[in-house]
């Protein structure tokens, strides 16, 4: 076959593809019959109301000396690690606001950190394209600093995001700015597998968040710079379960409803969506209508425990607190008292879901809890 | 004569050969590319038999609102049993120096 022929097969699948697109994207318009909000009201629920002390700040984690990138939960409900461009992690006891590690990074560039499941590592990521293990327990040098306790090297490009598997402190998935995810066994230091990449159907452009769903760990959601979320199987990594489209801006962050069946994403668009996993169907876009101004860019997403409540960080510092029901903001933690003063760039809630916390770019670390009464329904 | 003959030669040859050499490359990767559009244009369509079968979003509503209706949240004003005293942890007890005193609430 001549170059010639090649070229001319390649603009007709490229043409079947985009109207094959069109089509799919025409057919799921006419199976949304309604979003969240709108079945929501018909069942006649109401909007979540907060008192003005309801959700306060109870605790700030002051230490880090650079924009705060990242943070993480244990699974056992009071520590906190954060990556700060510092160049430094830090593990926190979020109860009492001390600082328990320091740890000093080989690469100062760090995008993203995580909690083992067991709680005695912890792994970093950033510019270096390789994720970082330390072991919490191993003793320090003479310094005060940590030993990389192993090295994640293979992505080609800055590592985004990582996750350890739940329950397990053997496996830990990444995303990477060279377009592709991979599931690695810490042990051996080797990819089990990798998801996308070329010639694959994978993302076309960097992956900037994952999930890993907690209740089926087989099974994680990636958002990228293609404006897409993908979510995968970890036993197929050669091609993802589902795209899912809608957004018009770099998908920078995805997270997994609680339940698992659903995941909610954050991109620079100014929107947050809510995706079903097992139909592909966009259940709800969470946008709310900026005046004259530019809409902000999400940066970062969290779900209550129950799901009931959508945290979003935006780059101009508001954290909206969304009814994900009605698709109603009923808080914004970014104009109450004692809140950050610059960008929101990470969010987190604790494993039993009594706190969130954020991170900002103007170096704190804050913990939000409920304070006022709680009434049972 | 005979010396410019091997000279022009060489060139001829080498942008000959250059030409060859990106023509093959570019026949490979435009057919491993579109080898990857035919799998993806596979795919679509399978989506789109999926979707001849699929439930309306209202069906994945009403499995949201009831999933998230039933669940306990610390967070919430209002919400469904058990409620548990640790989710309060955090306003109890002494406070290092470091926390936010102005955010003690009693």
């Amino acid at each position: 076959m001549s170059v010639t022929e090649l070229k001319e097969r390649h603009l007709a699948a490229t043409e079947t593809i985009n109207s094959l697109r069109e089509r799919l994207k025409e057919r799921r318009l006419s199976l949304l019959d309604t979003d969240i909000a709108g079945y929501a009201r018909s069942q006649g629920r109401a909007p979540v109301t907060f008192g003005p002390t309801d959700l306060v700040c109870c605790r700030a984690l002051q230490g880090h000396t650079g924009k705060v990138y990242s943070l993480d939960w244990t699974s056992e409900k009071n520590r906190i690690v954060s990556a700060s461009q510092d160049g430094r992690l830090i593990v926190w006891n979020a109860l009492t606001s001390q600082k328990t590690h320091a740890i000093k990074l080989p690469c100062a560039w760090v995008m993203t950190c995580a909690f083992s499941p067991t709680g005695q590592s912890v792994a970093c990521g950033g510019l270096d394209s390789v994720c970082s293990i330390f072991n919490l327990n191993s003793p320090a040098d003479r310094d005060g600093n940590l030993a990389v306790s192993q090295m994640l090297s293979g992505h080609k490009g800055y590592v985004s995001s990582c996750q350890y598997v739940p329950d397990e402190d053997t496996h830990l998935v990444t995303g990477s700015g060279d377009q592709t995810c991979v599931l690695w066994d810490i042990t051996t230091g080797f990819r089990t597998s990798v998801f996308g990449g070329e010639f694959q159907s994978g993302h076309t452009a960097d992956v900037l968040s994952i999930s890993i769903n907690g209740s089926n760990s087989r099974m994680f959601v990636s958002g990228s710079c293609d404006s897409t979320a993908r979510l995968w199987d970890t036993r197929v990594a050669s091609r993802a379960v589902r795209t899912f489209h809608g957004h018009r801006g770099d998908v920078n962050t995805v997270k997994f409803f609680p339940d698992g069946n659903r995941f909610g994403t954050g991109s620079d668009d100014g929107t947050c969506r809510l995706f079903d996993i097992r139909t592909g169907h966009q259940l709800q876009v969470y946008h709310q209508q900026h005046g004259d101004n530019e809409a902000a860019h999400v940066t970062s997403i969290a779900f209550s425990i129950s799901g009931r409540l959508l945290f979003a960080g935006y780059t101009n510092g508001d954290c909206y607190v969304w009814d994900t029901l009605l698709a109603k903001v009923v808080l914004n933690l970014g104009s109450l008292q004692n809140t950050h003063e610059d960008r929101i760039s990470c969010l987190g809630l604790s494993a039993d879901g009594s706190a969130l916390c954020t991170g900002s770019w103007d170096t704190n670390i804050k913990i939000w809890a409920f304070g006022g009464y709680r009434r049972v329904v | 004569m005979e010396s410019g003959g091997p000279e022009s030669a060489s060139p001829m040859t080498h942008r000959v050969q250059s030409l060859s050499s990106a023509d093959t490359r570019g026949k490979h990767r435009i057919h491993a590319e579109l080898k990857r559009l035919e799998q993806e244009a596979r795919f679509l369509e399978e989506e789109l038999e999926q979707l001849e079968r699929m439930e309306k979003a209202s069906t994945s509503c009403k499995i949201m609102l009831i999933n998230v209706e039933t669940k306990p949240d610390p967070l919430l004003p209002s919400s469904v049993g058990p409620l548990s005293p640790t989710w309060d942890r955090w306003f109890e007890g002494p406070q290092d120096s470091k926390s936010c005193c102005r955010c003690w609430i009693l």
